[in-house]
């Protein structure tokens, strides 16, 4: 029969093993020595090719012969009453006495029955019985109940590897899970000082190929006691190699793959054994032990009690892997109440998200988060930048179809992701509203750069022979390759938390705009009260202020001339103040009327406006002999005509007014804005100027900076006037000035059509 | 010839009637004054019921100036009950109002007012106007006589 043992001069290559027919290597480590017995008169039809060194027997003399007639007469009898079994494992390890050259060898028998044969393997044995089911049972028991009681899966992984190297003495004994791609993680060790740390260490998913894989969730202990063994091919009877090749992937003894022997050695490893983790029919993780100062042999019993522990392990991963997340799922409960506690008590919901204490970000376990909620974005933790934030946030925005968007490969469906996988591979985001582009997004940084390490990453691959030394320094490498731009999954847990949040954000702005809305509604009717207060208050003021002024008027007239000096002195004073106060009144009316009449907005040519004032204000420039400057024709604007001629009406006016220069002069121009409108106006005099103090103070109602008297006087409305216009057209009014040389107002119009009012009023 | 024809002043306020009176006198207005100071009233005098049921007690005036802003029924219903009526839809009304509220002066032409004035804080330009007033209606103006009769019938 061919073998396929002759492999282990193959080149090794991390890449095509997933190829490799590992179950029938046609070869078996020497050990142990492997027979096929064909039922029912057990004769040998397979053997191992070491068996001359174990049983004292050319193979060519077992081959053909009967089991019964070559072991010891004291054991034939029960042993062929156990091969004949039905529940053939029940009896494992079978005691099997040979008897070589007059002496009795002993050995530990492990018979399986696999596609119609009947393997039975022989490893050599000082007992020469059973050990005693109580001192199985003292093995285990200790450990069971450290197991039962550990708390959550951090506790289980400890025990248990504490656990098997106490009951086998290997020099490190680790835990290690797969993740959804079968990358592995180390959970957990046990290890004796000269064995290097691998906590926390990452390992790719080729490390352990697919049908390796496979195998460790059928057989789920396999034990290497040297990785420099020989393998011993496995010998047919003439006749009895037709059918296909053995099929081992049950037996204890099946030679392992030579590349993962020299993985081992390149790990440093001289022996090693591996007990699988098996949840719910899927392979969860491995104990791997590994022996790194000799070769290491573990009986079977030893090994069986390892296998039971591990299965003990298994059946607990569930619960424990399930209490970890419900101790989690209470921490994310008591999150999501503090946070709705704290959304509620700020007027500002987001902020009340948004502060460090609110354990936004623990909420989903993420590093980061931002709050993007009309218009705003506060970002919490590590978080793209600005422009990419915005960026994704577009993208969200073309994603219409969920409430919740959850990956931990963003740039796999977002490709400019790439630029910030650091902070960013993974994100979950919740729309809190559609079409509105309000999110909650938290982010995960890429999973490189969350990994725990316990020795130093940037250590450089070693090198041996020329050949890269695998080791697991080389191993995380190829993980890495295999992990960019992607972070830690997000549980369930996670999903769910962050969905639940974002049901709370719904409802509580939700609640928020009910009673905006209501506040609204108690706006528009108080507005419609003060609009018709700001009448009737015009009235009621001017009906008496006419009467003052009249009665006052007309006892001058009558009596005037007889009164001494000083009273009709007081007497005009009562009839100038009256005046002031007429168009104090005037003022203020006009002032609520900007903010109540609709604007009609209309493309206007701004030339035409600005001519018009001009004419209306000929007579005023003229005696003021200023010169009106308009270098430039000013682009056209969409604006209420009558409104902006007043805007013009108030600058030109002001600039005229507030100027003491024997030549004055004022400039009409526009200058690009480079914002959202399109270009700024502006109005610029060589006038007295303001100081910077007053920049703000000047657009104040009835705040005035100079005398009442002075500049030709005014009711102080006029800024105020010109700057509320100036916002219902949704612009912004601005000014520089240099005290004693001028001052340069401008302005915005950035109506958006359709945004108020409509063609004509 | 129109100065037989009384015209009703319509004013709340005893100053702004006082001042009126002045410049009414002032600008020698021949015709008598009446004066309702608020609507209801306004509105007894106009349809001859309550206080002035009988057409000795309200003869028809030529001309009414009317207020708008009044105690109880106010101004603009004065008008609009006047307008609607189709006797006294004939006599001129001339709104006399402190407020320039553009929706005031909208709604009183659409009921059909004949003017709108508005008080000025100016003792000058009041007299003024008064003068105008007096010249314009009163003198130049062909006012309409009531249909006494048809009237008198149909009440």
């Amino acid at each position: 029969m061919k073998t396929d043992a002759a492999r282990v001069g193959q080149i090794v290559d991390l890449t095509n093993c997933d190829k490799e027919p590992i179950h029938i290597p046609g070869a078996v480590q020497p050990h142990g020595v492997l027979l096929v017995l064909r039922e029912p008169e057990l004769s040998i039809t397979h053997v191992s090719e070491n068996a001359p060194v174990l049983l004292g027997i050319a193979a060519e003399q077992l081959l053909g012969a009967r089991l019964g007639t070559l072991v010891a007469p004291s054991v034939r009898e029960a042993l062929e009453a156990s091969l004949r079994s039905e529940r053939l494992k029940q009896h494992n390890p079978l005691k099997v006495a040979w008897r070589v050259e007059g002496t009795e060898r002993f050995f530990d028998g492990i018979a399986h029955r696999h596609q119609g044969k009947l393997i039975l393997e022989l490893e050599p044995s000082s007992e020469k019985v059973s050990v005693p089911f109580l001192s199985f049972y003292h093995a285990v028991r200790e450990a069971l109940s450290g197991l039962r009681d550990a708390r959550d899966l951090q506790e289980l992984c400890e025990t248990v590897v504490q656990e098997i190297r106490r009951m086998t003495g290997f020099d490190r004994v680790l835990i290690y899970r797969f993740d959804a791609e079968w990358n592995g993680s180390v959970l957990a060790e046990a290890r004796d000082a000269q064995a290097d740390p691998y906590l926390g260490l990452h390992f790719p998913a080729s490390d352990i190929p697919k049908q390796a894989r496979e195998l460790y969730r059928l057989n789920w202990l396999r034990i290497i006691p040297t990785v420099d063994y020989r393998p011993a091919r496995v010998l047919a009877l003439p006749g009895a190699q037709t059918d296909s090749p053995l099929d081992m992937s049950f037996s204890v003894l099946r030679s392992v793959s030579p590349i993962h022997l020299e993985y081992l050695r390149n790990m440093g490893v001289q022996a090693s054994m591996s007990i699988s983790l098996v949840k719910e029919g899927q392979l969860w993780g491995l104990i791997s032990c590994t022996h790194v100062s000799g070769t290491r042999y573990v009986p079977y019993e030893i090994r069986t009690a390892c296998e039971f522990l591990g299965e003990a392990m298994s059946s607990l991963l569930a619960a424990k892997e399930g209490s970890e997340d419900y101790d989690q799922r209470i921490r994310a409960k008591s999150i999501h109440a503090a946070l709705l506690e704290r959304m509620a008590r700020e007027v500002d919901f987001v902020s009340g998200l948004s502060s460090h204490e609110s354990g936004l970000l623990e909420l989903v376990h993420a590093q980061g988060a931002a709050i993007h909620f009309h218009g705003r974005t506060t970002v919490l933790g590590a978080a793209p930048d600005d422009a990419q934030l915005a960026g994704l946030l577009g993208w969200l925005g073309t994603r219409t179809d969920e409430d919740v968007f959850c990956t931990d490969r963003l740039s796999s469906h977002y490709p400019e992701a790439e630029a910030f996988k650091e902070v960013a591979s993974g994100l979950v985001a919740v729309s809190m509203s559609r079409g509105r582009n309000n999110y909650v997004l938290w982010f995960r940084p890429e999973v490189v750069q969350t990994v725990n390490w316990s020795g130093n990453p940037t250590k450089p691959v070693e090198m041996e022979d020329g050949q890269p030394r695998l080791h697991p320094r080389k191993s995380f490498e190829l993980w890495k390759e295999t992990v960019r731009g992607r972070s830690l999954p997000w549980k369930a847990y996670e999903v769910e938390a962050a969905a639940e949040l974002r049901r709370s954000i719904i409802d509580v702005a939700l609640q928020r705009s009910e009673a905006l809305l209501k506040l609204n509604t108690e706006l528009e009717r108080s507005n419609v009260e003060l609009d018709a207060f700001a009448y009737a208050a015009s009235h009621d003021l001017k009906e008496p202020l006419r009467g003052i002024h009249n009665y006052t008027l007309l006892t001058l007239r009558e009596v005037g001339e007889t009164l001494p000096e000083g009273a009709r002195g007081r007497l005009d004073t009562v009839v100038r103040l009256t005046q002031r106060m007429e168009s104090l009144i005037n003022s203020l009316l006009h002032y609520s009327q900007v903010g109540r009449t609709e604007l009609s907005l209309r493309e206007t040519d701004l030339n035409e406006v600005v001519a018009q004032v001009l004419e209306l204000l000929k007579p005023r420039l003229e005696e003021a002999r200023m010169e009106v400057r308009i270098p430039h024709p000013l682009p056209p604007a969409r604006c209420d005509r009558v409104r902006i001629a007043e805007v013009f009406t108030n600058l030109i006016t002001n600039a005229l007014k507030y100027n003491d220069k024997a030549e004055r002069w004022v400039e009409l121009g526009a200058v690009p804005d480079g914002k959202e409108a399109r270009v700024a106006y502006y109005v610029r005099d060589n006038g007295i100027g303001i100081k910077p103090e007053y920049h703000e103070a000047i657009f104040r109602i009835f705040k005035r900076l100079h005398g009442r008297d002075r500049y030709g006087g005014g009711t102080g409305t006029g800024l105020t006037i010109v700057k509320r216009i100036i916002e219902r057209h949704n612009g912004h009014i601005w000014l520089e000035s240099t005290p004693g040389q001028g001052t340069t107002f401008y302005f915005t119009l950035a109506v958006e059509p359709g945004a108020e009012g409509t063609e004509g009023e | 010839m129109n100065s037989a024809l009384p015209v009703l002043v319509v004013e709340d306020n005893d100053e702004d009637f006082d001042m009126l009176q002045l410049a009414f006198q002032a600008a020698a207005v021949p015709n008598p004054l009446v004066r309702c100071s608020d609507g209801e009233e306004t509105l007894e005098y106009l349809f001859r019921r309550g206080r002035y049921p009988s057409a000795e007690q309200a003869p028809r005036p030529g001309l009414v100036l009317l207020d708008l802003n009044l105690p109880g029924v106010d101004g603009r219903q004065v008008l609009e009950q006047v307008k609607a009526d189709p006797v006294l839809r004939g006599i001129p009304v001339i709104v006399f109002s402190t407020s320039d509220n553009p929706k005031d002066v909208q709604s009183c032409y659409q009921s059909g007012v004949s003017a709108y004035l508005l008080k000025p804080v100016d003792l000058e330009r009041f007299e003024r106007m008064v003068r105008l007033l007096k010249e314009f209606y009163l003198e130049f103006v062909v006012l309409p006589e009531g249909p006494q009769s048809r009237e008198e019938r149909r009440r």
